[in-house]
C-alpha cells in the first residue's frame, strides 16, 4: 500500500468518524459516541500500521476494514431513512469482523475449522435478523438501542413491534449469547493446545476474550432485565478492551519485527560466543526456548547434539525442523517450535548468520562423538581383554592342567601296580616313571601360578574380597587389607584386583618395604584403590610398563590413576573409578 | 572305607579309582558331576565323598556347594575336596563352617599316594586333612610381631603338621620322631604361643589355624 492509499484512507476514516458522532448524538449520550469512534478509530490506525509494517500479512486490511464497518454502524443512528435502513442491515458486521480480526491472528488466516464455521456463523446472524427486522418495522415502536428515538424503515413490509422485538432478542441471544461464548472457548482452546512460544504471541488474544465476554454479559443480562448501577460499568470496561485488543494485536505483530532485528543482534552476539553458547544465541534470537541444534556428522551419517550423542530428529507435527546446509553439504539441523515455520526465511537467516559458528560447532560435535567412540571401545577393550582371560583360565585349567594331573596319576597307578604285582621290578623303570611323575608335578606347578596371574578363578567365583585375600596370604611382606564387602562389577572387580595385584609385585620387586596396605572403598559412586608402602618410594609410572598398562586400564574405565611416589618416603598409588551403585 | 569319587575328568577319575583300589579301598560309586554325586550318596552313603571343586554344569564351584548341601543331609560324610588351585581363604571358609570330616588338598597330593591314602582315612574318621600349602602360606605370613619366630624350626615342622590336621602318630611317622618327643614339641608350642590345650584333635586344627589366621 503507498502513501496515497494510506492518507486516502486516513481520511474517509477521519470523514466516517465525524458523520458517526454526528449522526449518534441524537440518540446517545456525548461520551458513549465519542467512544464508539474512537473504537473504529483504534482498529482504522492499528491497521494502517500493520498493514505498512508487515504488508504480506492479511492482518493490516482486515483490521483496517474492522475499523471503517465498525464507524459505519454508527450511521445507523442517522436521521436520513436510507443510511438507517442500510446500517441497520450491515452495521453490526463490524462486530463480526472484531471476531475475524482476532481469530485471523498472527497470520491474517483462519485456518481451524471450527474457528471458520463460527466466523460464518456469525455473519450470517449479524445479516439475517437485522434485515428481518428491517422488513416488520414500521418507525413507530422503539428499538432496543435506541432509546426513545424511531426512524423509518424504507422496506417494511408489514410493521410488527412484538416480531421486531423477538428477533432483536433473538439476535442479542444468538451473537453475543452464544457466538460469543464459543469464541471466548475456542481461543481458550487455541491457548491449550499452544506452544509456549506461540502462547506468548497470542497473548493479545486475552484482550478479545475478555472483550466478547463483557460484551455478552452487558448484552445478554441487561437486555432482559432493568439495567443495574453496574451497566454502565459493564459498558466501559468491555470498551476499553474493544479499544485496546487492535493495539495489542499489532503490537504483536510489530514484536516479531522485533524478533526479526534479534537475528542483526545474534550476528554480534555469535562473535564471542562459544559453540555451547551458540544454542542460547539462536533460542534467543528466534524467540524459542525449547530450540534445539542437532550437527551433521559426515563420518556416520546422523545428527548428533554438541557432546556428539545421537539424536534422533522428530518427524511428527509437534517440533519442526529447519536444515542448514553448506555448499549442498548438511550441516545442520535447528529444531524448532513449529510456530516459526510461518517465518523459514527467518529461521534460515539466524542460521546463516550463525554458519561459521556452527561449523566450528559441528567440529566440535564430530570429534566428541569420536572421543565417545574411543572411549567406548576401550571400555570394549577392557572388557574382552578380560573375557579373553577368563576364557584362557577356563581352558587351561579344564583342558592342559586337568590332563598333565591325570597323566601324571595314571603313571603314578601304573608304577604301583608294577611294585605290587612284579617281584622284581626293573629299577631303571621304576626311577624313569618316578622322574617323569616329579616332571609332570613340576610341570603342572608353573602352569598353575601361570593360570593364577591369567585370571584367578577365585574373583570370578568369590568375588574380590576373598580374591584379595587369597593374593596377600602368597605376598612374602605384611600387608593390611581394607576391602568393601559384596560385589561389584566383573570389569571393576577385575581392575580392582590387578591394580592391587601389581602395585603389590612392584612394592615387592623395587620399594623394599617392610609392609604395605591395601583400602579399597566405595563413596558417592566412586570406587577407590589405595595402595601404601614404607618403602624407597622414586617410582616412575611411565617407564615401568606394569604401572603404565594399570593406567590405560583405569582411564578406559573413565577412571584416574595416580602415583605419589617421592624419593625416601614410600609409594601410593590411588586408582578412582567411577561405579554406578 | 566306602568311598565314592566326583570328577568331571575321566583320565584322573580313573586313575584315582585304580590307585585307591590299589590300596584296598572300597570304592562304591563314581560321579561326573553335581548331579550324578547327589544320586550315587544319596543311594550308596559312602563313608568319605572325595570332590572335584569345579565340576559341570557351571564349572565354578559346583563340587563344594554340593558337597555342603549333601553333608547338611547326611551328617556322618566326611568329604575330601580336591582342587587344581589353592585359595587359602576359600579352604578355611569351607573348613570354619564344616563339623568334622573335612579335607581340601590339591590335585597332585593324590600323587604322594601314602601321604594321600593317610589323609583320606584321617577326614574319614572325623579328622581334617588341610593341604600344605594353605599351611605354607598361613605359616609363611609375616607379623609385626611374629610369635612364630620363637619357635625352633623343628616345632614349626610339627606346627605345620598340625595345622594339616596329622594326629600326634602321623606326625611321629612323617618326622621319624618317637611320640613323647613329639609331644614335647607340641606343648612347647602351645606355650610359647600361648595356646590353650585342646580338648581333642580335631579342636586342635582349628585353634592353630584360627592362630595362623589371625
Amino acid at each position: 500500500m503507498n502513501r496515497l492509499g494510506a492518507l486516502a484512507l486516513l481520511v474517509v476514516g477521519a470523514a466516517l468518524g465525524v458523520a458517526a458522532y454526528r449522526a449518534q448524538i441524537n440518540a446517545l449520550s456525548s461520551p458513549h459516541a465519542v467512544a464508539q469512534v474512537a473504537i473504529g478509530w483504534a482498529y482504522l490506525l492499528a491497521g494502517l500500521v500493520a498493514w505498512a509494517r508487515r504488508p504480506a500479512n492479511r492482518m493490516g486490511p482486515l483490521l483496517v476494514l474492522t475499523g471503517l464497518a465498525l464507524l459505519a454502524r454508527q450511521l445507523r443512528y442517522s436521521d436520513d431513512p436510507f443510511l438507517f435502513t442500510m446500517f441497520f442491515i450491515l452495521g453490526d458486521i463490524g462486530y463480526a469482523l472484531v471476531a475475524l480480526s482476532a481469530l485471523a491472528y498472527p497470520f491474517g488466516r483462519v485456518t481451524d475449522r471450527a474457528e471458520r464455521v463460527l466466523v460464518v456463523a456469525g455473519v450470517t446472524t449479524v445479516l439475517l435478523i437485522p434485515s428481518s427486522i428491517a422488513f416488520f418495522y414500521g418507525g413507530t415502536a422503539s428499538l432496543s438501542g435506541f432509546g426513545r428515538l424511531s426512524r423509518d424503515s424504507l422496506i417494511n413490509v408489514s410493521a410488527n413491534p412484538r416480531l421486531v422485538e423477538l428477533l432483536q432478542k433473538s439476535e442479542i441471544v444468538l451473537f453475543f449469547g452464544v457466538l460469543a461464548t464459543v469464541f471466548v472457548v475456542l481461543i481458550g482452546r487455541r491457548f491449550w493446545r499452544a506452544t509456549p512460544r506461540m502462547r506468548r504471541i497470542l497473548a493479545p488474544l486475552v484482550l478479545a476474550a475478555v472483550a466478547f465476554g463483557l460484551r455478552a454479559i452487558f448484552e445478554c443480562v441487561f437486555t432482559f432485565v432493568d439495567r443495574p448501577f453496574a451497566a454502565d460499568y459493564v459498558f466501559w470496561w468491555q470498551f476499553v478492551a474493544l479499544f485496546a485488543l487492535p493495539l495489542a494485536l499489532v503490537g504483536g505483530l510489530l514484536r516479531a519485527h522485533w524478533v526479526r532485528a534479534g537475528v542483526g543482534d545474534l550476528v554480534l552476539e555469535l562473535e564471542h560466543a562459544r559453540p555451547h553458547e551458540l544454542r542460547d544465541a539462536l533460542a534467543r534470537s528466534l524467540g524459542d526456548p525449547t530450540l534445539e541444534l542437532a550437527f551433521w556428522l559426515p563420518e556416520r551419517g546422523t545428527y548428533a547434539d554438541s557432546a556428539g550423542r545421537k539424536v534422533e530428529l522428530p518427524e511428527n507435527g509437534a517440533r519442526a525442523v529447519t536444515y542448514l546446509d553448506h555448499d549442498g553439504e548438511p550441516l545442520a539441523a535447528i529444531v524448532h517450535d513449529p510456530s516459526l515455520l510461518e517465518e523459514p526465511k527467518f529461521v534460515r537467516a539466524a542460521g546463516a548468520a550463525a554458519r561459521l559458528a556452527l561449523e566450528n560447532a559441528q567440529l566440535q560435535a564430530e570429534m566428541r562423538a569420536q572421543l565417545a567412540q574411543v572411549k567406548e571401545s576401550r571400555v570394549r577393550i577392557v572388557a574382552a581383554a578380560d573375557e579373553e582371560r577368563k576364557r584362557i583360565e577356563r581352558d587351561l585349567h579344564d583342558g592342559a592342567q586337568q590332563r598333565l594331573a591325570a597323566l601324571a596319576l595314571q603313571l603314578r597307578a601304573a608304577q604301583r601296580r608294577m611294585d605290587a604285582h612284579e617281584a622284581e621290578a626293573d629299577p631303571a623303570v621304576e626311577a624313569l616313571l618316578e622322574a617323569t611323575v616329579a616332571e609332570l608335578q613340576a610341570a603342572n606347578e608353573e602352569l598353575r601360578e601361570l593360570v593364577r596371574g591369567v585370571y584367578p578363578a577365585v574373583l570370578t567365583e568369590e568375588g574380590l574380597a576373598t580374591a584379595l585375600e587369597s593374593l596377600v596370604l602368597r605376598n612374602p611382606f605384611p600387608v593390611d587389607l581394607d576391602v568393601l564387602d559384596g560385589r561389584l562389577p566383573a570389569r571393576l572387580e577385575a581392575t580392582a584386583y590387578f591394580v592391587t595385584c601389581e602395585a603389590l609385585a612392584n612394592v615387592m620387586k623395587h620399594a623394599r618395604a617392610s609392609k604395605a596396605s591395601v583400602c579399597i572403598s566405595r563413596h558417592n559412586g566412586i570406587l577407590t584403590v589405595e595402595i601404601e608402602d614404607d618403602g624407597v618410594g622414586g617410582a616412575r609410572p611411565l617407564e615401568n610398563s606394569g604401572l603404565s598398562g594399570l593406567f590405560d586400564r583405569v582411564e578406559a574405565l573413565g577412571g584416574q590413576f595416580r602415583v605419589d611416589s617421592p624419593a625416601g618416603e614410600g609409594t601410593r598409588i590411588l586408582a578412582e573409578i567411577p561405579c554406578e551403585s | 572305607m566306602r568311598v565314592v569319587v566326583a570328577e568331571d575328568s575321566t583320565l584322573f577319575r580313573e586313575g584315582l579309582v585304580r590307585v585307591l583300589a590299589e590300596a584296598g579301598v572300597d570304592v562304591v560309586g563314581e560321579a561326573r558331576n553335581a548331579h550324578e554325586l547327589r544320586t550315587v550318596v544319596e543311594r550308596e552313603r559312602p563313608d568319605v565323598a572325595i570332590v572335584d571343586v569345579r565340576m559341570p554344569p557351571t564349572q565354578t564351584d559346583e563340587g563344594t556347594r554340593t558337597a555342603k548341601e549333601l553333608k547338611a543331609q547326611q551328617p556322618e560324610l566326611a568329604v575330601l575336596v580336591l582342587s587344581q588351585v589353592v585359595e587359602t581363604k576359600h579352604a578355611l571358609d569351607l573348613l570354619s563352617g564344616w563339623p568334622e570330616g573335612f579335607g581340601y588338598l590339591l590335585k597332585d597330593r593324590v600323587l604322594a599316594v601314602d601321604d594321600f591314602l593317610d589323609a583320606l582315612r584321617r577326614v574319614a574318621a572325623g579328622g581334617t586333612a588341610i593341604d600344605p600349602e594353605v599351611i605354607g602360606q598361613l605359616m609363611g605370613r609375616r607379623r609385626e610381631r611374629d610369635p612364630l619366630e620363637e619357635l625352633s624350626p623343628r616345632e614349626r615342622e610339627v606346627l605345620g603338621l598340625m595345622a594339616e590336621g596329622l594326629s600326634n602318630r602321623g606326625i611321629c611317622d612323617r618326622l621319624f620322631l618317637s611320640s613323647k618327643t613329639v609331644e614335647t614339641h607340641i606343648n612347647s608350642i602351645f606355650t610359647k604361643l600361648r595356646l590353650a590345650p585342646a580338648p581333642d584333635e580335631h579342636r586342635r586344627v582349628l585353634a592353630v589355624l584360627a592362630f595362623l589366621h589371625s
